[in-house]
């Protein structure tokens, strides 16, 4: 199967290409990280990150054929040769496939993605209906790989300011947790024209959630949510 | 909702985005079942006073949609401050205007 | 301490889905209207002066027309199609997209009509 792969080494000088593999690959291989690994065996300097192998952890988020998803649950078959790897759009490159999530992290860690409760804990625990479990669903299950947010064209204009579908997501979740007592906080701290209202609704991120959630329908919520509160 | 708050260029877009689909399903209404519409019939429509309130109505929710669009591409690729604060100025003068044009005209019409 | 890093973003390299094609061409068409806004004022004004007569577009005409059209009729097209999202109608994935193609079609239709017509 042919490859082509962006490479970049920050210690050599140059700007990034597209290199060319072609690799034979046995009846087991399946999935991109199954060829990247052999690829790897092959030529030893090609950088990626990768982990579980299966699509919990995240690590091996990539750009491939021009969608962004997680090599290690991509099949194969069907993919249009040569299947071309880039690292994830938006993000710099630390090298080749691997790129900096310092700034993902940082919206990440700016919308507080913690429960705020300073009431005195119970003796066991903080007690949920399962009506309220439920509104968990869809949005506790993201597993932070970033597909959403480097596949969004808010972002890429405005990495610094835009919090970005991820971000966004989690602080549905923790918006709609019935044990968080900082719901009002939370919204306003979203309610700014860069943070939260960048969204124009385009959907990508949606389109590559390699766990079917909607980032798009999470930051709907939140829209609904602020106009409910200012009445 | 605070002065420059993301939520209120949000509403206003979609409160004129309502009130723009009103009057373009009105428009397309009357225009696609009642008799062709002659210039002399839409002068003397245009002359009634309701008519141009709904008129000012209208380019007002026209304008004010246009300002947070024209904003939301502003605000995503400028990216330098003073020249983004430059730009928006420049465009709220010009919308004013086109606005105060629009004004002159109905209202003269009518009055 | 931090090198130059590149950023891959090439966005030929890139396949957006169909909602992101629609977004883009809410975007453009919304440009193209701002840009009409003072013709279409002054046709306003044209059309309530006393000698005013309706003439039927020259032939060079045809293709701002027709442009402006399509403009018109996807900017409203792919704006219904957001009001909707707000309120929760058509945010799936497989209704978003149709909602996205059927915008896309109908504007592109209707700026086809104005061209041929």
């Amino acid at each position: 199967m042919r490859f082509r792969i962006y490479r970049f080494d920050p210690e050599k000088q140059g700007k990034p290409f597209l290199q060319d593999y072609e690799v034979r690959l046995e009846p087991s291989d399946r999935k991109v990280l199954d060829a990247l690994e052999r690829l790897r065996a092959q030529d030893d300097s090609l950088a990626y990150r990768r982990s579980c192998r299966e699509g919990v952890c995240g690590s091996d988020a990539m750009n491939i054929n021009g969608r962004n998803m997680l090599a290690c649950i991509t099949p194969l078959e069907g993919l249009r040769q040569p299947v071309t790897l880039r690292p994830l759009p938006g993000f710099p490159v630390i090298r080749d496939l691997i790129v900096d999530m310092t700034q993902f992290f940082k919206h990440y860690h700016e919308i507080r993605p913690y429960l705020v409760n300073d009431e005195p804990p119970p003796e066991r625990e903080r007690l949920q209906s399962p009506q309220e479990r439920e509104k968990l669903n869809g949005l506790y299950e993201c597993i932070l790989c970033a597909c959403c947010s480097s596949f969004c064209p808010s972002q890429w204009w405005n990495p610094e300011k835009f919090i970005g579908p991820a971000g966004l997501l989690q602080a549905e979740r923790f918006i709609v947790d019935s044990r968080d007592r900082a719901t009002a906080e939370r919204l306003a701290f979203l309610d700014d024209v860069y943070k939260l209202y960048r969204c124009r609704t385009i959907m990508n991120c949606t389109e590559v959630c390699p766990k079917g959630l909607s980032p798009a329908r999470a930051i709907e919520h939140i829209k609904m949510q602020q106009l409910r509160r200012s009445g | 909702m605070r002065l420059l708050s993301g939520q209120r260029a949000f509403v206003v877009q979609r409160l004129s985005a309502l009130v723009l689909l009103a009057f373009v399903a009105g428009a397309g209404v009357r225009l696609a079942l009642g008799a062709p519409v002659t210039l002399s019939q839409w002068q003397a429509w245009a002359a009634q006073p309701l008519a141009a309130a709904l008129l000012l109505l209208g380019a007002a929710a026209l304008l004010a949609h246009a300002w947070v669009g024209i904003r939301d591409v502003v605000l995503d690729y400028v990216r330098p401050l003073p020249l983004r604060m430059f730009l928006l100025g420049m465009i709220v003068v010009a919308l004013a205007l086109l606005g105060a044009w629009t004004a002159l005209i109905v209202l003269s019409h009518a009055l | 301490m931090s090198p130059d890093r590149p950023v891959f973003l090439n966005l030929a390299r890139i396949r957006f889905p169909v909602g992101a094609v629609a977004s883009i061409g809410h975007r453009v068409s919304g440009m193209l209207l701002v840009l009409a806004l003072p013709f279409a004022v002054w046709a306003l004004q044209r059309s309530l002066e006393e000698n005013a007569v309706f003439e039927t577009g020259a032939g060079w005409m045809r293709l701002p027309a027709a442009l402006l059209a399509w403009a018109a009729a996807h900017h409203l097209f792919a704006g219904i199609r957001h009001l909707l999202t707000d309120v929760g109608i058509g945010s799936s994935l497989p209704a978003a997209r149709a909602s996205a193609y059927a915008a896309l079609i109908a504007g592109g239709a209707v700026g086809l009509a104005l061209l041929l017509l």
